[in-house]
Order: C-alpha cells, then structure tokens, then sequence
C-alpha cells in the first residue's frame, strides 16, 4: 500500500444516513452527487476533499470494514459496536444521532404472566445473538440465540420463539405485531469510529476529521 | 473429501511457510537477533514448553487465557506451551543468570503458540524476536530500547514506522488521586483504551472532563504531551506523565524523524507494563508490528523484585509490512558436470541445482525444475 494513499470513511446506508448528511457538509466532507441520488449503483464516492473517498456500506459492514483497515474512519451505531466488540475500532465521537434503544420485547399476552426471575433459559430472535447472550448471561440466563437479518416482530406470533431483540426507537412496529418492550439493554446512538492503527500511524489526518466532527457535533 | 484434501487441511490458525517466505523469515530473524547482538544484547534460547505455573508468574498472569496446556507424564504436573517469550526471558534473568551484573542485556527469538487468533492475527503459531534490559537506571534504559526497536525497523526496510507511547499506570494513578471507586477506575480505564468518550457519561463531572480531556490529547507526541501536562493531575500522575516526556525529549534528540504518538490511555495488552509501554505500527499495514515497556520481575523465593525493559517483534506481523524478495538466482548444473566446477561456483556464491540424470536440452531442465540459469560448459547462462 502507498504511504500517500488516500483516506476512506465508510457509511452506513439508510437511517444513520438520513442524520449525518447535514454533518457532513459542516465538516467539510462534500460528496460526489451521485451519493444523494437513490438509483445510483455505484458504492464508492469521490468528495470535495481529493485525499478523502467515501464508501457506503451496510451498518454492521462499516464496523468490520474499519476494524480491518479497509477503512480508516467510519460511522457506525453502538449497538454494532457492542455486537461485535472489535479491539481495533476506536470510538472517539458520540454523534448523538441515531437515538433509539436496544431492547427486549414479548407478546402482550406472554407478558401478563411472565416472571423473568424466575427464567434459566430463554429463546430469542435477534440480529444482536453477542449482545444478547451476553446480557442474560449477566444475570444467570441462558439465552438460545436465533439469528435473523430483519422482521424479528415476526417471530413470536409465528411459533419461531418468544422474545425478541431488537432496536426500537418509537415502538409504533412493536405495537403493530402485539409485542411489548420488557427490558432494555442500552441506549444507542452512532458514533464516529476509527481503526486503531491509522490513528496511531496518520495521526494529524485522522485526529484533523474526529476534531472536525467534534466541533460540527457540539454547534448541533 | 479426498486422502490429499485431508491431508493438506492444517487445524486453524496454522499454516505451512513455502519457499521463498521460510527462507525470507529466517533470514528476517537473523538480521533482528544480528541488530540485538551488535548492541551487546546476549540471546538466550528457553524451551517451547515449561512447568505452567513458572509462565504465569509475575509478568505472565496476563497470558494465562493464550496458553496450551498439557500433562506431563514424567512429572505429573501440569505443563503450558509458551505463548509470549519475555516471562521466559524474565525468569532466566532471576534465577540462572541472577548473580550477572546489571543492567543485564539479553535477546531471544523463537516461535509461540497460542489457543486463539486474534482478529487481526488468525495466526495461532508465529514467530517473536526481542530483547529485555534487566536493571539499570529507568529512564536511560527505557530510551535505549524504544531507539533499538526503532533503528531494528528502520534496518529491515519498514518505511514509515511508528512508536505509540502509553502509561498503563496514569488512568488508575489519576483515579486513586481522585478517590474514585473501583468500579469508577474500570470504566475510565475502559473507555480510554477504546476511545469510547461516550462510555465516561457515567462518571461525576469533575473526573470526567479530565478523562475527556486526556482521551482527547492522544496524538502525536509534540501536540500531546503539553496537553496532558497542562492538566490538573495529581502528583503521582503528573510523575508518570513527566518522565514519559522526557524518554520522549531523548528519543527525539536521537531520531528527529520517527514518528511518535501519545495515547495516555492504551492499557490493554499492556496490564504487565509498569509506567511506561509502546507500540510499535507501520503506516498501511494493518495490526501492530510489536509490543514493549517496563516490567516488574519478581525473583522466586521472595527475592528481590527487578525492574526491567524490553520489546518483542512479531515477525508475521514484519513479514506482512515488507516487500517479499525475489527468489534467489538458481544455477542448473546438468548431470555430468565435474564437482570441482560446481563447487567453485558454489564458492563464487552461485546456488546450484544438480541434475541427477543426463538431458538433451539443459536449459528446458533449467526451467522445469525452478532454476533462473543454466551451465553451459563451464559458464552460467541466463534463462530467457
């Protein structure tokens, strides 16, 4: 790899995205137009900045593009972050974007007669499988983990678990499905991440565009 | 799955090294163990397996989740493979070579095992080369090392190294100044070492703009050791963070040029360092190409503890940073040639290939067997 080379910020598509475009005009990270434009195919961008590319990735994507270098700054949602706990990535900025929260949720009707003291092993379909074992491992649960990409208010009413894991910012979905929100497992916002080895070896560029960043969050 | 298939299928995380990259390792470790000796570094070579409970000791607690273990038949005790080599470097110093008059220079370099890869090293088995400096006055050795890793990289090629500079102790230092409970210290502890500001949230606010602010000043060493000395730190971590600027002061004065950065919050991998730790990377290769600080030793039957100081390289880690040579010239030397020839060319510093049965067109031979000449007669020709 050339010393000289440029850097790479990945983005993650769709809601985070909605969010950060306004910031990124205040850092001064202009993308090509084909970036706006929804029928454009193309999946990396140039930008104002001729040392700076963007790629658009989905969001668990960016953090593993990141922590393995691919890219060197990113912005990615903690819940991804916990999810997979990479050494590698740093997590210098909360954007305060992307507010929601990550939470348990069951049926209604379950929940009328549930006692979640009294579980020793629970099934749960999630996107989340790390975090989510890891959270009632935390208080002696057990949880069998069944991973799913999306639509997880489906699986109760259909047999395929229980309870669920899921992000849920206005719970107008949960609803919708006859699911209630039991537990919740932490507050999520996107941060600004960076893989740890260009922080350390391009120091003044990296550490130039988390400043950036920073001061663009604090005039939000 | 077919017999080969089976065959060929290595457990994970360990794999074979092919000609040219066997040779271009070994060659690697030489020139490092070469560097080592010409600056009065001893090498030392301990064993690939010892009692479990001498690579735990002191320095080596924190390996305990990397280790192999076995049972050893001839003991009944247990047995662990090594998977760093400085606890076993540390304990040579303390009990066989106790009585050598300090500072103590010693170098090793062999390969280590661990039970898992991590994210950016699959690699299970990989080679470590490195010294440890027992004794001798701090400040002073501790320079002499962050210099001799960094003149070790700059002589295997490695452009664009860079030294990463940490203090494990500053965080817990500045909690205890500020009486903070434990449960306080982890999470300034944890969010430092992953850049994590948002995880400071649950600190009380006097501590955590401190914590914000040093998390803030990792950077490169000349913007970030005013920032960290302009904070309010209690005595013992103003201390630390003093005498990180002056190593800094010194290494600066040798080499202008190497890149050096501050983080004072780096922690993990670092648990056994004492005041002072670094790493080392290079600029477009992903991972770290080494790892060293200061260490307590502590002799067995409550001797008298020893400071120490050193730094390990990962030669997978330097093999991926430069470029693979060429392979070798390679001289055929078709059946029939006299061994007094060969020889002489061997003494000329050719490598030769020798046929072992007589061909029609040797310089066909040549190629099919990987050779880049041929003997024609008595003289080398190039294939072309």
């Amino acid at each position: 790899m050339a010393a000289n080379e440029g850097l790479i910020v990945a983005l993650p598509k769709g809601r985070i995205l909605k969010e950060l475009r306004p910031m990124l005009d205040a850092v001064g990270l202009i993308p090509e137009a084909a970036f706006d434009d929804p029928d454009s195919r193309a999946l990396r961008f140039a930008t104002s900045d001729p040392r700076v590319s963007i790629i658009r990735v989905r969001s668990f994507d960016v953090a593993t593009f990141v922590a393995f270098g691919a890219a060197h700054i990113g912005v990615a949602g903690n819940d991804v972050l916990m999810e997979f706990d990479y050494p590698e990535l740093y997590a210098p900025l909360d954007l305060g974007i992307g507010r929601c929260r990550l939470s348990v949720a069951e049926p209604a009707d379950l929940m009328a007669t549930d006692d979640p003291r009294r579980w020793s092993h629970v099934r749960v379909a999630t996107k989340y499988p790390h975090v989510t074992s890891r959270h009632f491992a935390a208080r002696g649960v057990q949880a069998e983990c069944i991973k799913l990409n999306g639509a997880m208010e489906l699986a109760p009413g259909l047999g395929l678990c229980q309870r669920i894991v899921d992000l849920v910012s206005t719970g107008s979905t949960l609803k919708a499905n006859g699911l209630v929100e039991i537990e919740k497992i932490a507050e999520i916002t996107s941060r600004l991440v960076v893989n740890r080895a260009a922080f350390k070896t391009r120091p003044h560029e990296v550490g130039g565009w988390v400043d950036r960043f920073r001061e663009a969050r604090n005039a939000a | 799955m077919t017999d080969l298939e089976t065959r060929a299928l290595l457990p994970e995380g360990l794999h074979d090294d092919l000609p040219p990259d066997a040779e271009f390792e070994a060659e690697l470790v030489a020139r490092l163990i070469g560097v080592f000796a010409g600056h009065g570094y001893d090498r030392v070579k301990p064993p690939l397996i010892e009692f479990e409970e001498s690579l735990l000791g002191g320095p080596g607690a924190a390996q305990a989740p990397t280790m192999f273990r076995l049972m050893d038949p001839v003991s009944q005790r247990m047995l662990a493979v090594r998977s760093d080599m400085t606890i076993q470097v540390a304990r040579i110093a303390t009990t066989r070579l106790a009585h050598v008059a300090r500072p103590l220079r010693l170098c090793y370099a062999g390969q280590v095992l661990r039970v898992k890869g991590s994210q950016l090293r699959a690699e299970r088995q990989f080679g470590q080369a490195g010294i440890e400096l027992i004794g001798g006055a701090p400040e002073a050795a501790d320079v002499e090392v962050l210099l001799l890793a960094a003149e070790a990289m700059a002589l295997l090629g490695i452009a664009h190294p860079a030294l990463d500079l940490t203090l494990p102790t500053l965080v817990p230092a500045i909690a205890q100044g500020l009486g903070l409970d434990e449960a306080a210290t982890r999470t300034a502890r944890e969010a430092l070492d992953g850049k994590d500001e948002a995880r400071l949230d649950s600190l009380e606010p006097g501590p955590r703009a401190l914590f914000a602010a040093l998390l803030e000043a990792a950077g490169p060493a000349e913007e970030a050791m005013p920032e960290i000395l302009a904070l309010d730190l209690p005595p013992a971590a103003r201390a630390l963070a003093e005498g990180l600027a002056a190593r800094i002061a010194h290494v600066r004065a040798v080499m202008p040029d190497i890149q050096l950065t501050v983080d004072p919050g780096e922690y993990r991998a670092h648990e056994y360092h004492t005041g002072f730790g670094f790493t080392a990377f290079a600029r477009g290769v992903r991972g770290e190409l080494g790892r060293g600080g200061r260490y307590l030793v502590e002799a067995p039957g409550g001797g008298q503890t020893e400071e120490a100081t050193g730094f390990t390289l990962y030669v997978d880690s330097l093999l991926r940073a430069l470029p693979h040579p060429a392979p070798a010239p390679t001289l055929f030397v078709p059946a029939g040639t006299p061994a007094e020839t060969a020889r002489r060319l061997r003494a000329e510093g050719w490598r030769t290939r020798a046929g072992l049965v007589p061909v029609a067109d040797a310089a066909a031979e040549a190629r099919r067997i990987d050779c880049t000449h041929w003997l024609d007669g008595s003289t080398p020709r190039a294939l072309t």
